[in-house]
C-alpha cells in the first residue's frame, strides 16, 4: 500500500467524509486552527523576539520560554489536533499538494531547530540575565524559528488556496 | 445620507484601479492573504501576551505594565500589518464586503477592540500590577472582541 492509498483512504474514511460534507464542521475546525497561531506561533515568535535582542527587553530569555511554555504547548496541542483533522478530510489532496509537501518540511525543520535549541542553549539559559544578550547561536536559532514559522504559515495558507 | 456615502465610498473603491490589479492576479490576493495571517499572529499573540498577564497568568516575573509595554511596539507592528493587508483585500473585493453582514460585524469588533485597547486597557496596564477582578473583566472584554475580529472575518469568506 503506497503512501498515496493510504491518504486516499484517510480521506474517504467516515471520518473524513464527515468533516468534509458537513456544513460547518470544516468551516470550524478551520477557524479554530488559524485562531489558536495566536497562542501557539504567536508566544514562540515573544521568545524570539527576545532571542534576536528585537524586544521583551524586561524579560530574561529563560523567563520568558518557561512562563509561556504552557501556554504555548496548549496552542500547539490545539494546532496539531485541527490540524490533523483538517488533513484527515483532505488527505489525497494534500498529497499531490507541493505547498503542503513544503509546510511539512518546514515543519520538521523547525522540530530540529527546537531540538537543537533545547540541548545546547537551553541547560544555560538561567543564567542569561535581562540586561545580557543571548550568544550568536541562539540568536541565530531564534532567526531560524522566526522564518520557517512565517514559512510554515505561508504554505498553510497556500495549501488551502490551492485546494479550492 | 450615510448610508448614501457608505455605498460611494464602497463602489470607488471597488472601482479603483488597485482593486483591479490585485482581482486581475489568481496569486497577489492569497499572498496579501499570507501578509494578513502573518500580522494576525503577531497582534493576537501580544494581544493574548498582555491578556494573560492582566488575569495573573503568563509572564508573572514581569510587572503588568513591563510586559504591556514591551508587547506594545510589536502590536502596532501587528495591527500596522493586518490594517495595510486588510485594506488591500477590502478595495479588491469592496461591493463583496457591502452584502457581508460578517464584514459590518467585524468593523463593529475591530472599532471597540481598538478603542478599548488605546482607552481603558492602556490606562489599566500602566500599573505595575493588575488590580484583581478588574484585570480579568478587561481582559476577557480585550479576548472577545480581538477574537470577535477574527471570528466575524474568518466569516465573511464563508458567508
Amino acid at each position: 500500500m503506497s503512501l498515496f492509498n493510504i491518504c486516499q483512504a484517510l480521506q474517504d474514511s467516515a471520518v473524513g467524509t464527515s468533516i468534509r460534507e458537513s456544513l460547518w464542521t470544516f468551516p470550524v475546525i478551520e477557524t479554530i486552527h488559524i485562531l489558536a497561531l495566536a497562542l501557539s506561533v504567536g508566544m514562540i515568535i515573544m521568545l524570539d523576539l527576545r532571542l534576536i535582542g528585537a524586544g521583551m527587553r524586561h524579560a530574561p530569555a529563560g523567563q520568558i520560554m518557561g512562563q509561556l511554555k504552557k501556554w504555548y504547548l496548549i496552542g500547539f496541542g490545539t494546532m496539531i489536533t485541527s490540524g490533523v483533522l483538517l488533513f484527515w478530510s483532505e488527505a489525497a489532496k494534500c498529497y499531490r499538494s507541493n505547498s503542503f509537501r513544503i509546510k511539512l518540511v518546514l515543519l520538521l525543520l523547525v522540530a530540529l531547530n527546537a531540538v537543537f535549541f533545547e540541548i545546547v542553549y537551553k541547560p544555560r539559559m538561567e543564567q542569561w540575565e535581562a540586561g545580557q544578550r543571548p550568544p550568536a547561536g541562539a540568536k541565530l536559532c531564534g532567526w531560524c524559528s522566526m522564518i520557517l514559522w512565517i514559512g510554515v504559515i505561508g504554505f498553510g495558507r497556500w495549501t488551502a488556496y490551492g485546494m479550492k | 445620507m450615510i448610508a448614501l456615502a457608505v455605498l460611494h465610498f464602497f463602489h470607488w473603491a471597488d472601482d479603483s484601479a488597485v482593486a483591479a490589479a490585485i482581482r486581475g492576479s489568481t496569486w497577489v490576493f492569497a499572498f496579501i492573504e499570507v501578509f494578513h495571517l502573518l500580522g494576525l499572529t503577531l497582534l493576537l499573540g501580544t494581544v493574548v501576551l498582555v491578556n494573560l498577564r492582566l488575569c495573573g497568568y503568563g509572564l508573572q516575573r514581569q510587572s503588568l505594565a513591563e510586559v504591556a509595554s514591551d508587547a506594545l511596539p510589536w502590536m502596532l507592528v501587528g495591527m500596522a500589518v493586518t490594517m495595510g493587508s486588510g485594506s488591500l483585500l477590502f478595495v479588491s473585493e469592496a461591493m463583496k464586503c457591502y452584502d457581508s453582514p460578517p464584514f459590518f460585524v467585524k468593523m463593529g469588533f475591530l472599532f471597540t477592540a481598538l478603542v478599548f485597547t488605546f482607552t481603558l486597557q492602556r490606562r489599566l496596564t500602566k500599573r505595575s500590577a493588575p488590580p484583581p477582578l478588574w484585570g480579568k473583566v478587561a481582559a476577557g472584554v480585550s479576548l472577545f472582541l480581538w477574537f470577535g475580529v477574527g471570528l466575524a472575518g474568518r466569516a465573511i469568506a464563508f458567508y
